[in-house]
């Protein structure tokens, strides 16, 4: 009987093909959006993994004022920790870019070529490959460094500078100005001997812990690697040395040590920054896949219900006749099943094609230093993309079937005879048209209901989508807006004098962790009256106020409790938030300068920050970094450079799939009201009074369904949002400008009377016989 | 007997609306009759064939068909003795609309296991020249000779008919009628036709006259006319 009824499969297909293809072109496009930004995101964090363990990337590094003496090293071996030195210089390559240098690693951070070989004789090179493509530099050309020419040998990366940033300060990756190069050490000690570095060479060690230490007891160790005052003769630190009484900044111990930084790989913003950037693309293709298979689910279920109760009177039959409820439940699963199954594998197919996961990965690999990934295929994704959509409508028809074949077969049988009960509504006298369009409404109210709810459904897809390009705009403009320096230095050696022009603050960087991710926080001492921040501190060491980036990212308000920590030195500090400043350039807590000195146990006039409206001249010895209005500027308008893709596909995909789910839920209310539309045509209706009767009275159900849907389904993605980038220390600004709704409200009006002729062209082909025929 | 009905009742409704529409219906045929059951309309003779057939739950009584109790059967034992024993002829003819005049009468060949044979069957039927049509392509008639193929293609022993030329003109309604007959001589399936058609009682065997939910008469016809003879229809 199946094999009978299978050739009705086909002929329904044939029959209602335009609905089976929006709805398979749906499939489609969801799960080619979905697959192809998680399989790049999956490609993007496993070969970040893997080219980690291949090239043994670091566990951490640490940084000395001077080389490590013999029995130094001998100490740290004795360990059992492999230690490998990572010295580097920087040159000015011919077009001012910087290119920094270090002799080739053996053991810690390998590098890979992607083109070409290592260094292998003198007067060979190997570059960093983002920077070669931005200089358009390929192997077998010469490059000038530090008076000699270089042949590259090879173009590849480096996990330690996945993500090139010139300094640990910076907020944005600018590769044509910076690069990476390795030589061989012969190369290296030649370059060093002749001495035209941009400054001096950086004593770099890179360290694998091998489980026999942990970073804060190596630390510890290092930090007795002494060094005598005198040895040094930075003469910025000999005046701090004096002045000071011996005390570094913060970051340092109180004894002279060589140490000048240590930096596990987690704290390392140059490792691993391209698998954290595409953590945000997967949570957002999964939770969006998510949704689109309810989406789907629910659409296929208002086609399945309605065609069941327009054949009720078939099925009843049928099953008077003996045929079983388990055989018309396969028999009606049966197309929705095999069409989601197709579409979603063709979806997969597509997402992992050249025009899916490799196109959704271009934004990466034109930012990030990483290897050419060999697409990852993760059988998850594929159970997701090809199994999940089938699997979802075959529950959802078993559940809906299952209800309607479940009636007694006489109830099948008479559904054409029964009385429908209708609520009584007086309606004032207000003209025919709007009676009848009122009447209409209240007769087909659980119709209007599924087209609500499949608006909706679309909506919070499209929803993902503006909101990503909302948070990204948002970060642009406020970054830039909320900015009222020029520059902000940070001191390694402070000067006695705050230097003139520049407003005097002290921060230290502390950490706090939300949903998972343990972000960066500035505490900030500030004067109460400085120019640059809002933020009316006052004296206590246990108040704080917030920047608004900082109360939408941890969902703080004010009067809630706020815990930072300092995990260098095992230290955490409670304060009280005592109010919100409007301030979304960055993660702060505000307090009172000099309560903040306190809190440190600094002395009354130490500071380690400067802002300033103007360049001001401090030597750059004795500067940690300088920030700029402008880098913060770049770095803003990279991120959503980054996101842009991403933003723009799933607003594109998002509003198909809008126009197309509503597309087909109207068909489905012009399809129930077949019959009452042939009467009319009967009855001498003419079309302009049937569209006025049928299809105008939608654009109310529409029009509600917008200005219901667009505030609730943003309402409910602002909630999930915060999930969906945790991993980015950015304040969450979703505020949508009322031109934005206003927009989209206006966009879906539009879009509806777009389709309103191809629903007409729908209710014309109505034969007027149509209701006689249902009735035969 | 191969059909006995007895004390059989049913109700609807509740309260003010409460409505009896068996009131303890008790009823016999022979395998291999034709018998028509008449009645106005509410009489309750739609609600006792729908009780014969599995449709309809009822209150009390029982129903025997070939020995085997029908009343308080589930649902699934309901459906396998539709499956096994009956076939159901309706006003309307429910036809699946994408299915071929032939296609829709094998959904039930499939049914059973030991069919008739089809090509046999649209020859009696005159449905051989119409077997590639589409149910909208056929006039009334033709539709329910096909629903009447469908019915019998899996060779049931009962036939229920519920107001089987309702919708026909008198003309179609007689060939129908020949059809039904002819069906009875050659198969031996046991009919049963509900209808207000009064000429129809004339052709059968057994006739049956419910009003208010009893008995009124029950009686054998002794002086069978052939069903191409009926006038009036």
């Amino acid at each position: 009987m199946q094999k009978i009824l299978g050739k009705r499969i086909l002929r329904d297909f044939k029959d209602n093909l335009p609905r089976y293809l929006a709805l398979g072109v749906m499939v489609v496009l969801g799960m080619y959006i979905v697959i192809s930004l998680v399989a790049a995101a999956d490609t993007i964090i496993m070969g970040s993994a893997d080219a980690a363990k291949a090239q043994s990337v670091e566990d951490g590094q640490f940084s000395l004022f001077v080389p490590m003496i013999g029995m130094e090293r001998q100490k740290l071996e004795e360990t059992g920790i492999i230690v490998e030195e990572h010295f580097y210089m920087d040159y000015e390559a011919e077009d001012g870019s910087v290119l920094r240098v270090s002799a080739i690693r053996q053991k810690i951070d390998r590098a890979r070529a992607d083109a070409g070989r290592l260094p292998e004789r003198n007067g060979e090179i190997f570059l960093e490959k983002r920077y070669c493509e931005e200089h358009g530099i390929f192997t077998g050309d010469e490059i000038w460094i530090g008076g000699h020419f270089f042949t590259v040998c090879g173009i590849g990366t480096s996990p330690d500078y996945d993500t090139p940033y010139q300094n640990l300060s910076d907020s944005a990756v600018d590769s044509s100005q910076f690069g990476t190069a390795f030589v061989n050490s012969p190369d290296y000690e030649l370059l060093k001997e002749e001495g035209c570095s941009m400054k001096s060479e950086e004593y770099v060690y890179a360290f694998l812990l091998n489980n026999k230490l942990t970073d804060k007891e190596l630390k510890e160790l290092l930090q007795d690697f002494a060094l005598s005052a005198n040895d040094l003769d930075n003469e910025y630190f000999q005046e701090y040395w004096e002045r000071t009484g011996g005390r570094l900044d913060d970051n340092f111990d109180t004894s002279l040590s060589k140490l000048t930084q240590f930096l596990t790989a987690n704290n390392n913003i140059r490792i691993g920054g391209a698998a954290d950037d595409v953590v945000i693309n997967k949570a957002t293709g999964l939770f969006a896949g998510v949704l689109l298979i309810i989406l789907i689910s629910y659409v296929i279920s208002v086609f399945v219900v309605h065609t069941i109760e327009r054949e009720s009177e078939v099925i009843g039959t049928l099953y008077a006749l003996g045929v079983k409820r388990t055989e018309l439940l396969l028999h009606y699963m049966f197309l929705p099943v095999m069409l989601t199954l197709v579409a979603g594998t063709i979806g997969t197919l597509l997402g992992y094609s050249s025009f899916g996961v490799k196109m959704q990965m271009q934004d990466v690999y034109h930012y990030f230093s990483i290897p050419d990934f060999p697409v990852a295929y993760k059988l998850y994704l594929f159970v997701y993309g090809i199994v999940m959509p089938p699997a979802a409508a075959a529950f959802t028809n078993l559940l809906v079937i299952h209800g309607k074949l479940k009636k007694p077969v006489l109830a099948l049988i008479r559904r054409g005879q029964k009385n429908v009960r209708t609520r009584k509504v007086n309606i004032p006298n207000i003209g025919f048209v709007r009676t009848f369009q009122i009447r209409h409404f209240f007769r087909e109210k659980r119709t209007a209901a599924t087209v609500f709810f499949g608006m909706f459904l679309a909506l919070l897809v499209c929803m993902i989508g503006l909101n990503c390009y909302v948070l990204c705009e948002h970060i642009r403009t406020d970054s830039v807006a909320d900015t009222r320096y020029e520059y902000m230095y940070t001191y390694k050696y402070p000067q006695e004098t705050v230097p003139e022009g520049g407003e005097e603050a002290c921060g230290i960087m502390l950490k706090k962790e939300v949903l998972g991710y343990n972000l960066d926080v500035t505490l900030l001492g500030i004067h109460p009256d400085n120019p640059y921040f809002d933020a009316s501190v006052e004296r206590g060491q246990s108040h704080v106020l917030i920047s608004s980036a900082m109360a939408s990212k941890y969902g703080l308000e004010t009067g809630d409790a706020l815990v930072l920590n300092d995990e260098e030195n095992d230290k955490s500090y409670a304060f009280t938030v005592d109010g919100i400043v409007p301030y979304f350039a960055g993660m702060f807590a505000f307090m009172e300068i000099g309560s903040m000195r306190e809190l440190l146990g600094e002395k009354e006039d130490y500071y380690n920050m400067v802002f300033a409206d103007h360049a001001l001249e401090i030597d750059s010895g004795r500067l940690y970094a300088t920030s700029s209005k402008a880098a913060v500027e770049k770095s803003a308008a990279v991120f959503v450079e980054k996101m842009w893709s991403l933003i723009i596909m799933m607003v594109i995909v998002s509003a198909l799939i809008f126009v197309v789910v509503m597309y087909l839920m109207l068909k489905v209310m012009v399809d129930r009201c077949a019959a009452s539309i042939s009467m009319m045509k009967i009855f001498g209706y003419r079309k302009k009074e049937i569209r006025k009767l049928y299809l105008d009275g939608n654009l109310v159900i529409v029009a509600v369904s917008a200005a219901v849907g667009i505030p609730v389904s943003k309402a409910l993605m602002d909630a999930a949002y915060p999930y969906m980038v945790s991993n980015v220390a950015v304040g969450l600004n979703l505020t949508f400008d009322w031109r934005m709704y206003a927009g989209l409200f206006v966009s879906i009006l539009i879009l509806y009377l777009i389709s309103t002729p191809l629903l007409m062209r729908k209710v014309n082909r109505i034969p007027p016989a149509e209701v006689l025929k249902n009735r035969e | 007997m191969y059909l006995e009905v007895s004390k059989l009742k049913k109700s609807y409704g509740e309260g003010g609306s409460f409505i009896e529409v068996l009131k303890g219906i008790d009823l016999s045929v022979e395998k291999g009759n034709l018998c028509v059951i008449q009645g106005t309309s509410g009489s309750g003779k739609s609600t006792l064939l729908n009780g014969i057939g599995g449709l309809d739950q009822m209150d009390s009584g029982s129903i025997r068909v070939d020995g085997k109790e029908i009343c308080g059967l589930g649902q699934d034992g309901l459906s396998d003795y539709r499956r096994k024993n009956l076939g159901f002829i309706f006003q309307f003819y429910h036809l699946v609309p994408n299915l071929t005049v032939k296609e829709n009468i094998q959904v039930c060949e499939y049914l059973s296991e030991h069919p008739l044979d089809l090509l046999e069957l649209l020859e009696t039927l005159g449905l051989t020249e119409h077997q590639n049509k589409y149910p909208s392509q056929l006039s009334g008639g033709q539709q329910q000779r096909c629903a009447i193929a469908r019915a019998l293609i899996k060779n049931p022993r009962l036939l229920l008919c519920d107001e089987p030329t309702g919708a026909l003109d008198s003309e179609t309604s007689q060939d129908i009628l020949v059809l039904l007959e002819k069906v009875n001589k050659k198969y031996g399936t046991t009919i049963l036709i509900v209808t207000h058609n009064n000429s129809i009682k004339n052709m059968v065997d057994q006739v049956v006259f419910i009003k208010d939910g009893k008995i009124q008469k029950n009686y054998r016809n002794e002086q069978k006319v052939p069903a191409a003879q009926l006038e009036d229809l």
